[in-house]
Parts: C-alpha cells; structure tokens; sequence
C-alpha cells in the first residue's frame, strides 16, 4: 500500500507496510537518523517528533496514521540546526553528555512551546518525561526555561516594533 | 629515530585510511612520551596525536572515545593551551587502533574507563602541545635566521618581537614537520593557562541537539542490510532448531544466520529483519542457567558469608580485638545485578570482504575489537579498520563487544555490510550485569565503647575474574573488592576477606564498578557503628578521619555547604532528615549530603549536595555535569534498579520492568569542586558511590528501618513513617 506524508517539508510516497512503525521508516528509509531507536515500546522517548504539531512516540507510531500528515524531526526543527530558542539554550547550558536521548528530549520540549509558551516547572514535568541515562535532567528542565524566557523576549521585541 | 618515525608515520596513515581520503597532511607532530616504563633507559613509544594544516587547523587524535564524558573538550582543552591556538581551531577525531595510542599504564594499554582519561594522559598531553609548539618555535627560528629564544607565540602564531614579524602555524607546518620532536619541552607555567581549569563550553553540543552526531547506529552504507538477533533467552544457550521456512516469505527477508548461541534475520530494513525474527520458530537448548534463581543464588551466597575466604587486605590483629570485644555488631548486605541500560542499544555495523574488514563498533578498547576481528575473518590487522563514533552510553558496558563480533561473522556470511542492532529486550537480558554480591559486615566495640575490630567478607566475584583475569593480584579480585579495602577510618583491627562465588550468568564493569555497592554496604555499616557507639554519623566519621585530613575537609565542606542537620527536621509539617556519606574512588574523595523525606512509603530525595576533592581539574563545568550524571545513576540503583532471574530467564526486558532513574525522581545537585593539589582523580564515576549510603542514612534517621538490600523499591516504608 502506498502511504503519502510529509516529512520536514518534503512530501514523500512510500510502498511500505502500513504497520512499519514511523520510526523504522525514518530510519531506514529516509535516512533520517536523527530520530532514535531506545526502547520500541513507547518507554523513553528517544524516538519523539511532531505529527500535526504534536509530540509522538514515532515507535508505536504505525505509518497508517501519519498518512497525509505532516511530520517533524529534529533535522527539520529549525532551517539551519542552530537556531530554536531550544538549541539555542542547550548549546549555551551545555544540557548534553552522550546526546542519544536528546532528540528526542527537544522534541518533547518543542511541542511543549508551541502550545505553552511559559510552561512552569510543574508543565515541564508533566509532559517532557523522556529518559536520560545519563542523567542530564536539571539541565534539560534549566534549558528549557531558558529557551521559553528567551523566546517571550524574542516576542516581545517583535511585537513592539509592530506597534 | 627518523627512521621509526617514518614507520610510525606511514603507519598511522594506513591506519587512519587518511591517506587514500586525498587529505593533505602537512605533517604530524609525534610526540616522545617520557612516562617512565619501568626502569628502562630507553624510554618510550612515538605517538602521533597531531596534526596541523596549512591554514593552522589543528586535528587532534583522541585515544578516548567520547560517550558523553566530556573528554572531547578536556584533551583538546590542554592541547591548545599547551601548543598556544584557539579552543575552537582544533577539531578532534578518533584515533585508529594501534600501538601508538596506548598510553596508559608506561605506553602498554589504551581504554576508555575506569574514569581514567584525563588524568591518566593529562602530562602526555601537555607534552603533545608543547613538543609541537616548540617545533613550530623552531622553525620560525630557523626560517627568519634569529635564535629560539627571542621568540614567543600568540594563539596560532609565532612571534618575533624585537623585528615586529609574526607568522602563522600554517604557514610553518610543513618545515615543523621535518624537525626532531624535542624530547623534553618546556611546560607552560599553570599560572598562564587559557583554558585548563576553565568551564570551556563542549565542542559536541550543537551536533547533539540538531540530529546530525553520528552514533555507530546512525551508520548507512552503500548496499547495507540490517540484522536483528535472538539470543537464548534461559541464558548461555545454543540454538538448537529452527525453521527458516516459516518466514522465508516474509517481506525484505534476505537470510537466516546462526550465530554462537543466537539466530538472526537479515533484511532490507530493520523492522523486516525484527518483526521476521520475532515469527521465527526457534528452540534452544543446553542453557548454562537452566533453572537458576537469583533469589536462590543470593541465599546461597548468603550462606557463606562466615566462610574463611581470602584475605585481601589485614590490619592489626581481628581476631583479637573480636575476642575481647564487649559487643560485637553484625550486618548481612544483599546487592541485585543491575543492567547499564545504555540508551544507544548494542548495535555494530560491518563491511567485510574478502580482503579488508572495515566496521563500526561502540567500544572502550579499540585494539581488542580488532584482534577478534582478525580472529573472526582470518584477516590480518592491517587490513581491518575500527571506527567508534560517538557512543550513546557506555558505563562500562562496552568493554565487551559481543554485538561486534557477532555483525562481523553477519557481514561475512551475508557478503555485504550488515548492521546489527539489538532490541531493547537483547540489550536487556543479555548484559553482562552488575554482579550480585552478598557482604557480611562486622564490628568489635571494647569496653570503652570504641571500635576496636571490624571485619568484612565479601561474597560473589567481580568483572576482573571473569573478564580480564591478568588484572588479578595473588588471586584476589580488587574489582570485586575496591571501595570496602583501603579505609581512611582510623581503626586498628580490620580485615577483608573474599569468597570467590561463580554463577552462570554474565557479569561486567558497571559504573564505578566494585565501588557501586562497597560504597554503600562500608558507609552505611559506618553508620551502624556510629549507632552502636551512639555517636552521630557526622561526628563519628569525624572522629576517625584523624589520620586522613583530605577526607576529614571533604566531609566537613559538604556538611556545612548543606546545612546538614543530625536530627529529624520538620518543615511545614514534612518530615525530612540529612544523610551524609563519603567515599574514594578512581583518586578522588567524594562527600555527599541527601535531604530526604518519605512520600507514599518510599523515599523522596529533594536535594543532594556534593563536595568533590578530585586534586586539580580541566574542566568545572564538565565536572559539574558528571557529578549530576553520576549522582542520577548512583539514585537510579538506590531507588529502583534490579534485574532478577527466574528459571535461567531474565524477567526484566524492556524500560518497563528495568525501571532506572526518570525526570521526576531527578533531584538539585550542587557541587563543590576542591582542588586540593593532590594527584588528579577521576570525575565519571565517582558521584555515584556515596549516593545510596546518604539517601539510606536518612531513611534510618526517619523510619528507624536499615536498608541493607537493595533497591529500595523492594521495601514498604510506609509504616515506618
Ligand atoms: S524508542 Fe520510542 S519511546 Fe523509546
Ligand atoms: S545524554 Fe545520554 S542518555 Fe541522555
């Protein structure tokens, strides 16, 4: 069966099993490697990126749902991989160690911005929940609080030029 | 000496594969180690760590692997400031696997752990800066015809101040190149350094927080297929049948392989090759672990706790103290296997043909991969190429690279890159584990009320027997011991002894290895001495540590930085109580406070506070990280982690059940980083020993239970409360 979606901005029409997990069709077919492989069972969290805007579980995600659908990975986060307010703060903070959770980390944080632009601790908590190894969480939940104050600032400054 | 650095050179180019890539290398700068090796006169090896462009871009070759240690950023820390360039000219790249790389213990091993990197190479590398820099020196002086000593250098260039000339590296690479490295460069004053003991910024976050570092399963090859792989699940067992035909149609399946004790599916994609090995009908037989149970295993070991065993370390006379003791104090301590659970599954990723073998292996020892490489294909060194990108987690666990081996014979039967990649449920069950131990603790009080004896018997072997048996001394395995041997606590009488236990299951190096629970059993029996003695734990460690002043000011410095407070506090009607705990391992003294409170009948760790005395440092910011590194995984074991075996079979299988530490269980950490001038100490490990002493010290002080088992999962302590 063939399955359109669009990845990144790309469309893409691909002959493969409906029940392939987004994942492995990224992966493997799309050689977008960014997304990771960690437990398969919706578990960790390294396999996280946006449907519809949405954080996903791309590994119990089944390609049949995403058809039509707009996705995105981390590749497709920002046009040149450096300048999401998220990126941003985990470069300046330093959040990573061995980084094979942190795609996934920033996707989580991503979709918790878009839709909760001053997310409290207790917000952080609540919906970025993936699991670091090697235990870089304070800077993550530090990045992230960065990341919101920098991007209200951003904003703001637009705004008042509009005015 | 030219002529073995010419061999050296040609040598490494080989193997780096640089020289067929069309690089031009303008030169490399080798490097003479002094380390002593021995007494022998003649002193080192030739090592190549650098080389330099004509546009003055520097490439280092590390000989550590970067897992998230933040070594990446260390060495090339002290490589600029030594060789006087910019952090951000030198861009780092992992050494091939040779003899000129091993430059740990006189020049004779190269691997990454042990929390060794850094310290273990900081004069090396120092002496790799400057023996390059003074070459550059050199030929500046030679070039402009004026002596070496009016010369001096800016970040990337010599100077020559009296003609106003300056000139940049690049510019001298090529005539640096052909000069005799000195063998004795004069180091930089410390006063002077840019960049060690400085919170340089990593060079890897930014390729990490956009998807684009690569990891040894992001590897895509040309014609590559993909291999998933069962191995027995009653653990060490062969396959025994199997019937291929049941998923021969199914789609992208190229072929069945048997492998040592495992099957795998090769196919087109990952998923073909998962989802056909899961319909695969395969039987094993012959389990090594058939019917065993780790709960009968830890009561047989317990059963042998007053075993005589042999004595690894004696101090004083223990049988004599316990004979005249007025009391005698005695604990059993039960410690689980637990999984490393690194979030990069094993995987490994081959291209062998006949001729060469070039593959992708996670690893912590390069040189080991290529001789069971060789092994495997028949090939000889020369033609086999190891490359170990980043590492998605390591904690010892990749010491031991069975995947590797097993994409290597994949590779070779299937006549074309294959990459491997173990589910989460292979790289949960067939771990080689943190080995279950079992520790009877002991202690003699006299009639004064002192401690006069104690005396330790540690049950079950460590990673050295099993794994690498040339680490043993006088047939004792420091691995299982390290971190309940060499005390700082002044008591005259002690003994530690060690009974060997085997078991058919796979035992490794798990982060901070022996000292993961001797760290925790020796402090958290502190404590029951100082109850016994009726003492606070603060005031006792006090009390004894008056022989050993590092220990005594890192244990005061984070007991005041914490606040810490003997007795049960009550805030807004929360109960919570301060543990501390103090323990060295890999060089560095380590003291930790917990402020814990209970919630819902398990223990709730708001806040840890840690003062680390790891002699001198590089980096305070890496050091800051890996201490929360180590401090998460440290509270990952105390509270939650376990793996149990059930008629030979591991029960945990995914992150489901191998619950290790989330989000929400994360303490604040703050860290004190005390430069004592004492040799430098290891930083990667070191946080997680004192965490579960200090987290279960508190829990005594709030629900009067002593945890001698863990995790503390396992224990109600809702009663208590
Ligand atoms: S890989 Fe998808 S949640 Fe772990
Ligand atoms: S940075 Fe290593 S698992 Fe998160």
């Amino acid at each position: 069966m063939m399955v359109t979606l669009t990845v990144n901005g790309t469309q893409h029409s691909l002959d493969t099993e409906p029940d392939t997990p987004l994942l492995w069709v990224l992966r493997d077919q799309l050689n977008l490697t960014g997304t990771k492989y960690g437990c398969g069972i919706a578990q960790c969290g390294a396999c996280t990126v946006h449907v519809g805007g949405q954080a996903m579980r791309s590994c119990v995600t089944p390609l049949s749902a995403v058809q039509n659908q707009e996705v995105i990975t981390i590749e497709g986060l920002s046009d040149d991989g450096l300048s999401h307010p998220l990126q941003v703060a985990w470069r300046e903070i330093d959040v990573p160690q061995c980084g094979y959770c942190q795609s996934g980390q920033i996707m989580a944080a991503a979709a918790l911005l878009a839709s909760n632009p001053n997310p409290t601790e207790e917000d952080i908590a609540s919906s970025v929940n993936n699991l670091c190894r090697c235990g870089t969480y304070l800077r993550i939940n530090k990045a992230i609080l960065q990341a919101a104050e920098a991007r209200g600032q951003h904003k703001n400054q637009t705004q008042g030029e509009a005015s | 000496m030219i002529t073995s650095l010419e061999m050296s050179r040609r040598g490494f180019l080989k193997a780096s594969g640089l020289a067929a890539g069309g690089l031009v290398l303008a030169f490399q700068l080798p490097l003479i180690v002094r380390q002593a090796r021995g007494a022998s006169p003649s002193g080192g090896t030739l090592n190549a760590f650098l080389t330099l462009d004509p546009e003055g871009r520097v490439t280092f070759f590390s000989p550590f692997i970067e897992g998230g240690q933040g070594v990446y950023t260390a060495l090339p820390q002290i490589i600029a400031d030594e060789l006087d360039v910019a952090f951000e000219t030198i861009s780092v790249e992992q050494a091939p696997a040779g003899e000129a790389y091993k430059i740990m213990f006189g020049g004779t091993q190269r691997f990454t752990g042990g929390s060794m990197s850094v310290r273990s190479s900081y004069t090396a590398m120092r002496q790799a800066g400057a023996a390059a820099r003074q070459m550059l020196l050199q030929a500046a002086a030679d070039r402009w015809e004026v002596p070496i000593g009016e010369l001096d250098t800016q970040p990337g260039r010599v100077v020559h101040a009296a003609s106003e000339r300056s000139i940049g590296y690049g510019e001298l690479a090529e005539a640096a190149g052909a000069l005799e490295p000195p063998t004795d460069p004069p180091l930089k004053d410390p006063s002077r350094f840019r960049y060690i003991g400085k919170p340089i910024q990593r060079n890897d976050s930014t390729a990490k927080a956009n998807g684009s570092a690569q990891f040894a399963i992001d590897v895509r090859l040309p014609n590559m297929a993909y291999a998933a792989v069962k191995q027995s699940p009653v653990l060490g067992g062969d396959v025994a049948s199997m019937d291929e035909a049941a998923i021969a149609d199914r789609p992208g399946v190229i072929s069945v392989e048997r492998l040592p004790g495992a099957v795998a599916v090769i196919a087109d994609t990952y998923w073909h090759a998962q989802s056909a090995l899961d319909a695969l009908p395969v039987e094993f037989e012959n389990a090594a672990a058939a019917g065993l149970n780790s709960e009968q295993l830890a009561e047989e070991m317990q059963g042998r706790v007053d075993e005589a065993g042999m004595t690894a370390e004696s101090h004083g006379d223990v049988e004599a103290a316990f004979l005249d003791a007025e009391r005698v104090i005695e604990a059993v301590y039960q410690m689980p296997f637990l999984a490393h659970a690194t979030m990069e599954p094993m995987n490994a990723t081959a291209d062998v043909t006949a001729e060469r073998c070039e593959a992708w292996v996670p690893n912590q020892g390069v040189d080991v991969v290529v001789q069971q490489i060789a092994e495997i294909t028949g090939l000889s060194a020369d033609n086999i190429t190891v490359h170990t990108p980043y590492i998605g987690g390591f904690y010892g666990r990749r010491f031991i690279t069975d995947y590797g081996q097993q994409a290597v014979r994949l590779s070779k039967a299937a006549g074309r890159p294959v990459q491997l990649i173990w589910s989460r449920e292979q790289d949960t069950q067939h771990d080689y584990f943190r080995p279950m131990v079992t520790l009877k603790h002991r202690a003699a009080i006299d009639a004064e009320g002192k401690v006069s004896g104690w005396h330790v018997t540690v049950v079950g072997d460590g990673p050295f027997k099993r794994l690498m048996p040339q680490f043993m001394q006088d047939g004792i395995d420091s691995s299982a011991l390290e971190g309940v041997t060499e005390q700082p606590y002044t008591i005259a009488n002690r003994r530690v002894d060690w009974v060997s236990h085997d078991y058919p299951v796979k035992i490794g190096f798990w982060r901070s290895v022996g000292h993961s629970y001797n760290g925790y059993v020796t402090e958290s029996f502190i404590d029951e001495m100082a109850e016994a003695t009726a003492t606070d734990p603060l005031e006792f460690r006090r009390q004894l540590l008056g022989e050993a002043p590092r220990y005594l000011n890192v244990l005061d410095s984070v007991a005041e930085m914490a606040g810490y407070q003997p007795s049960v506090q009550e805030e807004n009607g929360r109960r919570s109580a301060y543990g501390i705990a103090l323990h060295l391992s890999f060089g560095s003294i380590v003291g930790e406070v917990a402020k814990v409170s209970i919630e819902e009948g398990r223990p709730r760790v708001h806040k840890v506070w840690c003062a680390v005395d790891c002699g001198s440092m590089v980096n305070p910011d890496t050091i800051e990280a890996q201490i929360q590194s180590g401090i998460s995984t440290g509270l990952s074991q105390t509270l939650l982690e376990e793996i149990t075996i059930e008629n030979g079979e591991v029960v945990q299988k995914n992150f489901d059940t191998y619950r290790f530490l989330p989000p929400s269980l994360m303490p604040d950490v703050e860290v004190q980083i005390i430069e004592s001038g004492a040799e430098m100490g290891g930083i990667g490990e070191v946080g997680t020993p004192p965490v579960a002493p200090a987290v279960a010290s508190a829990v005594y002080k709030l629900t009067g239970q002593r945890i001698r088992r863990l995790p503390m999962a396992r224990h109600d302590l809702t009663a208590s409360a």
